[in-house]
């Protein structure tokens, strides 16, 4: 069984607020533990960030849509943007090591991997880039 | 994001307020470090008690500064950071590069044993 909330906002920095603390309710409400709710919430920021400034090349009238997901075993979040989407499968082959000052992009990646059970991303055809997050509950 | 600065002992103490994310934090940020270098100060703390939350970027800037610091031949430490913070710091082995301390006091005095 799976429950849906959908959450839709504008490209504007000062929303991402609103996302932590809808993210941060629906994990605790979901049971999850406060480093899985750190983990998932930070995460979560990372992926509307990169939509918002690299997806949606930070255009007001472009949305990022949040999707989140509540599953028996686990908390899934997507994150679409309007996009052209980026590489990432050659980004990941060559990711630069977080503490280089030079690479700002890679480190949101590199967090959201090290962070999140699992990630992927995808090129949903008329929409634009979609990331999927999931984090497992813990038995 | 809200700055606020002071000097306690010698070392320039900047209390970030807000989220730490990007675009303009940058920039004040970097002003707020001038500011002291100007005055001939180059060992910082940076609390962070009153930061809701940082992302990538934002961390890039606290590192950014760091290295600008260090180059110098001061030091940039922090203090007050949450356990969501810490966990970045962890992740991305920042944790190799910033001292934490649990606050303002204890961040000034650590500078002593330099």
């Amino acid at each position: 069984m799976s429950e849906e909330i959908f959450v839709k906002i504008p490209s504007n920095y000062k929303f991402l607020n609103l996302v932590d603390k809808v993210t941060c309710e629906l994990a605790e409400e979901h049971g999850l533990g406060q480093e899985l709710i750190d983990e998932v919430a930070i995460s979560v920021i990372e992926a509307c960030t990169n939509a918002i400034e690299h997806g949606n090349k930070c255009c007001p009238e472009e949305t990022v849509e949040i999707v989140y997901r509540l599953m028996d075993d686990r908390f899934s979040v997507e994150v679409y943007d309007h996009g052209n989407g980026f590489d990432y499968k050659s980004y990941f082959e060559h990711i630069p090591d977080p503490k280089d000052i030079h690479h700002s992009r890679g480190r949101g990646l590199y967090i959201m991997r090290q962070m999140m059970d699992a990630l992927e991303f995808e090129m949903v055809s008329g929409r634009g880039m979609k990331v999927t997050l999931q984090k497992l509950k813990d038995v | 994001m809200k700055i606020e600065t002071s000097e306690l002992e010698g070392i320039g103490i900047i209390e970030l307020k807000g989220r730490l994310m990007g675009g303009p934090d940058a920039g004040a940020l970097r002003s707020a470090v001038d500011r002291f270098i100007q005055e001939g100060i180059k060992k910082f703390v940076i609390d962070l008690g009153r930061v809701n939350w940082i992302n990538s970027t934002g961390m890039g800037i606290l590192l950014t500064e760091h290295s600008r610091v260090r180059k110098l031949g001061g030091d940039l430490k922090l203090s007050n950071v949450s356990s969501r913070i810490r966990n970045i710091l962890y992740v991305t082995k920042m944790t190799l590069i910033f001292e934490c301390f649990d606050d303002i006091e204890s961040a000034v005095e650590s500078f002593y044993f330099d």
